[in-house]
C-alpha cells in the first residue's frame, strides 16, 4: 500500500524518505513501482474522451423543460411584480421632480400677479367712502368691510370726477401704505 | 487531465443565477464541468453511452438541487459527488457485479498472488490494452472508480475521499487492490 502512495506522492514526508531508501535496495519494490507507474499510462491510453458535442445544450433543454417548483414561480413572480413597481416608482418620481422644478421656476412670476392683482383692488376700494372725499388719508381698517361690497370701476370714476387729491390708504394688517395719485390734466 | 474546481466570485455568480433559474448562466457551468463529471461517471461504469446519460442526469439533479448546494463547500466536488452516487446506484442497479466491501475486499486482496520480479512493459501494446479493459470490467465500482479518477482524472486521495464519500483509508485500500488485481492480471498475459 506504501507503494502506490508514494507513487501518488500521498506519503508524509518522513515516509517518501523512508520507502524512497527502501527503494534504492530492493529490486522487487522497484519492479513493483515501475509497473504502477506502466499501469498508470496504459490506463490513461485506453480510456477515449468522449465526445461532449451537443452535451451542454442537451442537459440545458432537460433542465428547461423541468416543472418549475412553486416557491420559484412565486419568487420569480415577485421579482416581476417588484420590477413593475420599481418602474412606476421611477416615473412617479420623475414626475415629481418635474413639478417641483417647474413650482421653483413659475413661483416668482406667481407672486408678482398675485401681488398685483390685490394691490388694484386696494387701490380701487381706498376711495368710494364719502368721508374720503373730503379727508384723503383714510383709515383703511374702517374702510376695508363697507368698499368691499362696491363696484371698483365705479368707485375709481367717482373719486376721479370728485375729487383729485392724493390719497393715502395706510392697511396695518398688511403693513402696506398705499400712496395714490390721480391723473393730473 | 487536472481541472481543479473553483469557487470564485464568477462562480458564485453563476450558481447565484442559476438558482434564480436562469438556465444560460446553468450552461455556463455546465461547460465547465461536463468532462470532469463525465470522467467520473465513466471510472465507475466504464461504458461512454451509460457516463453521458449518467453525466446529464447529475447536471439537472444538481440544478434541481442547487438550493441545497452550501457554497462553503466546492461546487465541482459536490457536482462529482452526485455524479458518482448516481453512477455507482446505477451499477448496482443493473446487477453486473457483486459488489465488495470492508473486509470483503480484504480478503480479495490476500487471495491475490503476490506478484514480483519482472515487470509487463513487453507484453504486445494491443493485447494489453484489451486485457487491461477486460480487467477493468472485473473490478468493483468502487475499486474501478478509485484507480481511474486517481490516474485518468489525476484526483488526490482527498478528492477521491470526497467524491466517494469514503476514508482516505479505505481509498488507499482500494487503490492498492485495484493496481494489485490488474498488475498481476497483465502479468499472466506477459507471461502467457
Amino acid at each position: 500500500m506504501m507503494l502506490g502512495a508514494f507513487e501518488d506522492s500521498e506519503l508524509e514526508p518522513n515516509e517518501m524518505q523512508e520507502v524512497a531508501f527502501h527503494l534504492a535496495r530492493c529490486e522487487s519494490c522497484t519492479g513493483i513501482l515501475a509497473d504502477y507507474s506502466t499501469l498508470g499510462r496504459d490506463l490513461r491510453s485506453i480510456t477515449a474522451e468522449p465526445s461532449l458535442a451537443g452535451f451542454s445544450s442537451a442537459v440545458i433543454a432537460r433542465v428547461d423543460r423541468l416543472p418549475m417548483p412553486v416557491f420559484t414561480r412565486i419568487a420569480r413572480a415577485l421579482r416581476r411584480q417588484l420590477d413593475s413597481v420599481g418602474a412606476g416608482l421611477a416615473w412617479g418620481g420623475a414626475a415629481v421632480a418635474v413639478a417641483v422644478v417647474t413650482i421653483i421656476l413659475m413661483t416668482p412670476y406667481a407672486e408678482h400677479f398675485a401681488n398685483r392683482a390685490p394691490q388694484s383692488t386696494v387701490l380701487a376700494k381706498a376711495e368710494p367712502n364719502p368721508a374720503a372725499a373730503t379727508n384723503p388719508v383714510v383709515d383703511a381698517a374702517a374702510n376695508e368691510p363697507t368698499m368691499a361690497d362696491n363696484d371698483s370701476h365705479a368707485d375709481i370714476s367717482r373719486l376721479e370726477s370728485e375729487n383729485r387729491s392724493v390719497a393715502v390708504w395706510s392697511e396695518p394688517r398688511r403693513d402696506t401704505t398705499v400712496i395714490w395719485l390721480p391723473d393730473q390734466p | 487531465m487536472r481541472t481543479p474546481g473553483r469557487q470564485d466570485g464568477d462562480e458564485a455568480e453563476l450558481i447565484e443565477r442559476s438558482r434564480k433559474g436562469d438556465s444560460a448562466a446553468f450552461g455556463v457551468l455546465v461547460e465547465r464541468y461536463q468532462r470532469r463529471v463525465v470522467g467520473v461517471a465513466l471510472a465507475v461504469v466504464h461504458n461512454q453511452d451509460d457516463a453521458i446519460e449518467l453525466a446529464q442526469e447529475t447536471f439537472v439533479r444538481a440544478y434541481e438541487n442547487l438550493s441545497k448546494f452550501e457554497s462553503r463547500s466546492s461546487f465541482s466536488t459536490w457536482l462529482y459527488r452526485i455524479a458518482a452516487n448516481l453512477a455507482i446506484d446505477f451499477w448496482r442497479r443493473e446487477g453486473r457485479h457483486v459488489v465488495l466491501r470492508g473486509e470483503d475486499a480484504e480478503i480479495e486482496i490476500s487471495k491475490l498472488p503476490t506478484t514480483t520480479g519482472d515487470s509487463f512493459k513487453e507484453v504486445s501494446r494491443s493485447e494489453l490494452s484489451a486485457r487491461l479493459k477486460q480487467a477493468l470490467e472485473e473490478l468493483t465500482p468502487e475499486h474501478r472508480a478509485v484507480i481511474l479518477l486517481r490516474e485518468v482524472e489525476g484526483m488526490s486521495y482527498d478528492e477521491i475521499s470526497d467524491v466517494l464519500q469514503c476514508p482516505r483509508g479505505t481509498v488507499m485500500s482500494r487503490l492498492h487492490y485495484a493496481r494489485t488485481h490488474l498488475r498481476t492480471i497483465l502479468k499472466d498475459v506477459a507471461g502467457s
